[in-house]
């Protein structure tokens, strides 16, 4: 077997841009996602039934599928769908968003729903409008429920940007396996390749922890 | 028996029940209750549970909305509309059964909280009348204080303070000592007491027959939605018209 | 725009094909998950020191190493190591139970310290072992409170079969994918083939939460 590492050090630069357009997709998506997340949720729970019957839809059809099958989707039918010519990150995060807004917006109904009816009661009761209480009340107690599910996400969705190399996204799973195919470094490359999704996501995912045991719910 | 004067019977009354029903599906909760509170009342809900006492302090403030029938607060009836319906309940205080104090808020600003969303009352000033509240409920020490480091009595007070804030026209009691540890119930009954020798406004439901006998005015006796009887609590508890009254007073160990 | 969903007729043999080959990737992959992962529970939370912090390592990297790379790792590159050549689907089956295993792991464990002291020494004061209390009295009302989140492993283990579509494992996205570049009807395929995927995952959520509506009781204690 005969290696040389050297190439990693070589394309130092571009896996670190890649890598930069990782954390990029998933901060970009995450800002979209968790507003979308809590739309859906209020669309949801709406009293007029179109809009809470196309929330629904929308929800399980999103975080029903395979992540992989909504890029490739998003890739054929957004520029049908909007009639422009989107570029391959821009559709990358038309799916992500897709797909973390409906996970999101299950992690907030189920955060809005753990706080029981009473409280509601108790600020309509003193006069406040819903969406007083809503702000006011539900969400400041919601939120420690709902902020460790977030942190998870987050780091599902810090690896699920993977998957839009796809189409050509220039993030770092797709530089490093355009790398590998033109240099031929299969295995030094691919090793690279996930050591340096290690050695980014092993942090996330210890902050994760940290927060559940902050915040985390015990029953 | 001498005829009964009822408080402020010369004054229109404050709240006005006529017929009024209620349903949960094939259930009725309320099924037909007529009845009225003056102002300045103490009026006592009492009976088994589930006779639709509750439910009827819960349409009161429109927490839930009746099938039939008529309430009037005021001279008015309960309007439908989201934005006048939260201005009659500024002009009712609720006390629930579990607190439903906010967790996330200290006690000062569990009471300034309707001031401050409201009333949109800056937060200086919100807080002063908080601390004099929480002082008269015997709480000025607990101010910083957050729920979950209250008794639950103590919890209850803060409660009737947040209710009291918004300067409620009539108070609303819901069952406000049954989840309470027995040594703390005392405590709660004194500010309610108190309350009511000011001169508040108040329709309690509650299972402490002492307070009723001592406290209120006016005591209706509640039975599967409809009202069984109703009189001054000498009535009610010595010389009670209905068998059906009888037995539920003994049933609490009541005996005159 | 017109819709053209005739090439799904002329080809529906291929796509069904493909779905058997998911539903089969999947149902492996579920078990030979469990199994792993329950391994890796115990070894945890029982095992030696040194085992134990092994089996965090390894819980740990597979949180933060994405499942396209633990899969093309395991095509490509094992084979340069190791000279030894995987099929595509057992490639796949690997680098699937690797990762979905870590995740089985970490439920067990919650589900397992989840369970009050008290029960373990209830189990104690009638004499029985360790082994018999975690046989007995643990697992099976950890079980019971796993069940939601066992409900969401089997749908995320369905939706990572499709990875294996870039290790040329001819599934249904696989699949999909060739049939969409041979027709150009990439939207009549990729949307058919999504209700597929939807018609099954969603289903099978559904009815792991319905069971544990009915025999959440037994967990609880």
């Amino acid at each position: 077997m005969n290696l040389d590492w050297s190439i990693v050090w070589q394309s130092r630069w571009l896996l670190l841009e890649g890598a930069g357009v990782t954390i990029l997709l998933t901060a970009l998506t995450m800002l979209i996602a968790v507003p979308g997340g809590i739309v859906l949720a209020l669309m949801r729970g709406s009293r007029f039934k179109p809009v809470a019957l196309f929330a629904t839809g929308f929800v399980e059809l999103f975080r029903n599928v395979p992540l992989l099958l909504l890029v490739y989707w998003a890739f054929y039918v957004m520029p049908v769908l909007t009639g422009l010519g989107l570029s391959p990150f821009a559709t990358g995060l038309v799916a992500l968003c897709l797909n973390v807004s409906a996970y999101n917006s299950e992690t907030f109904r189920s955060g809005i729903n753990s706080i029981r009816k009473g409280q509601t009661e108790a600020g309509l009761a003193l006069g406040m409008s819903k969406g007083e209480v809503f702000r006011q009340i539900i969400l400041p107690q919601a939120w420690r429920r709902v902020l460790p599910i977030l942190a998870s996400t987050w780091v599902s969705l810090f690896k699920d940007t993977s998957l839009v190399s796809v189409i050509a996204v220039g993030e770092l799973a797709h530089t490093a396996m355009q790398i590998r195919s033109q240099s031929f470094r299969v295995l030094e490359m691919l090793t690279a390749m996930a050591a340096i999704y290690w050695l980014m996501g092993y942090p996330q995912a210890k902050i994760v922890d940290w927060i559940h045991r902050k915040y985390g719910v015990r029953e | 028996m001498t005829a009964f004067a009822r408080k402020n019977a010369d004054k229109p009354p404050m709240l006005i029940y006529d017929k009024v029903r209620k349903n949960y599906g094939d259930f009725t909760a309320l099924d037909g209750v007529s009845m009225h509170v003056n102002s300045g009342e103490v009026v006592c809900l009492i009976g088994p549970s589930g006779s639709g006492k509750s439910t009827l302090l819960r349409c009161t403030n429109a927490l839930e909305t009746i099938d039939d029938g008529e309430i009037r607060f005021e001279g008015k009836p309960l309007p439908k509309s989201d934005t006048e319906t939260r201005k009659v309940r500024q002009r009712m205080g609720m006390v629930f059964q579990s607190f439903e104090l906010f967790p996330h808020k200290t006690a000062l600003e569990n009471v300034a909280i309707g001031l401050t969303t409201v009333r949109k009352m800056d937060a200086d000033e919100a807080h002063k009348r908080a601390m004099a509240l929480l002082a008269k409920v015997g709480l000025a020490d607990k101010t910083a204080n957050y729920p979950a480091n209250l008794s639950g009595g103590q919890q209850q007070r803060v409660a009737i303070a947040r209710a009291l804030a918004m300067e409620p026209h009539v108070m609303l009691f819901d069952e406000p000592t049954s989840a309470l540890d027995p040594e703390t119930v005392g405590e709660v009954l004194n500010v309610m007491r108190n309350l009511a020798d000011e001169g508040m406004t108040m329709i309690v439901v509650t299972h402490e027959m002492s307070f009723a006998r001592r406290v209120a005015n006016w005591v209706v006796v509640f039975e599967r939605g409809q009202l069984l009887e109703q009189g001054p609590p000498q009535q009610i508890f010595e010389a009670p018209t209905t068998e059906r009254t009888r037995e539920f007073l003994s049933h609490l160990g009541w005996n005159g | 725009m017109d819709f053209d969903f005739s090439p799904l007729l002329d080809s529906w043999r291929f796509l069904a094909s493909g779905l058997g080959l998911t539903i089969l990737l999947s149902i492996a992959a579920v078990i030979t998950s469990f199994v792993l992962g329950l391994a890796v529970a115990l070894g945890r939370l029982y095992g030696p020191a040194w085992l134990r912090a092994m089996l965090v390592f390894y819980i740990d990297s597979m949180r933060a190493i994405p499942v396209f790379v633990v899969l093309v790792w395991i095509y490509f590159a094992v084979p340069i190591i190791s000279g030894y050549t995987f099929a595509p689907f057992w490639a796949a089956l690997t680098g699937i139970t690797i990762h979905v295993a870590a995740y089985v792991a970490e439920i067990i464990r919650a589900g397992l310290t989840s369970i009050r002291k008290g029960q373990i020494q209830a189990g104690l004061a009638i004499g029985m072992s360790t082994p018999q209390i975690l046989r007995h009295i643990l697992l099976p009302q950890a079980i019971v409170r796993m069940l939601p989140a066992f409900g969401s492993v089997i749908s995320v283990t369905i939706k990572d079969t499709a990875i294996a579509a870039v290790i040329a494992v001819p599934e249904l996205m696989r699949q999909a994918e060739t049939v969409a570049g041979q027709t150009y009807r990439p939207i009549e395929i990729f949307t058919t083939v999504m209700v597929i995927y939807f018609l099954i995952i969603f289903p099978i959520t559904r009815l792991v939460d319905r069971f544990y509506i009915r025999v959440a009781y037994l967990g609880r204690s």
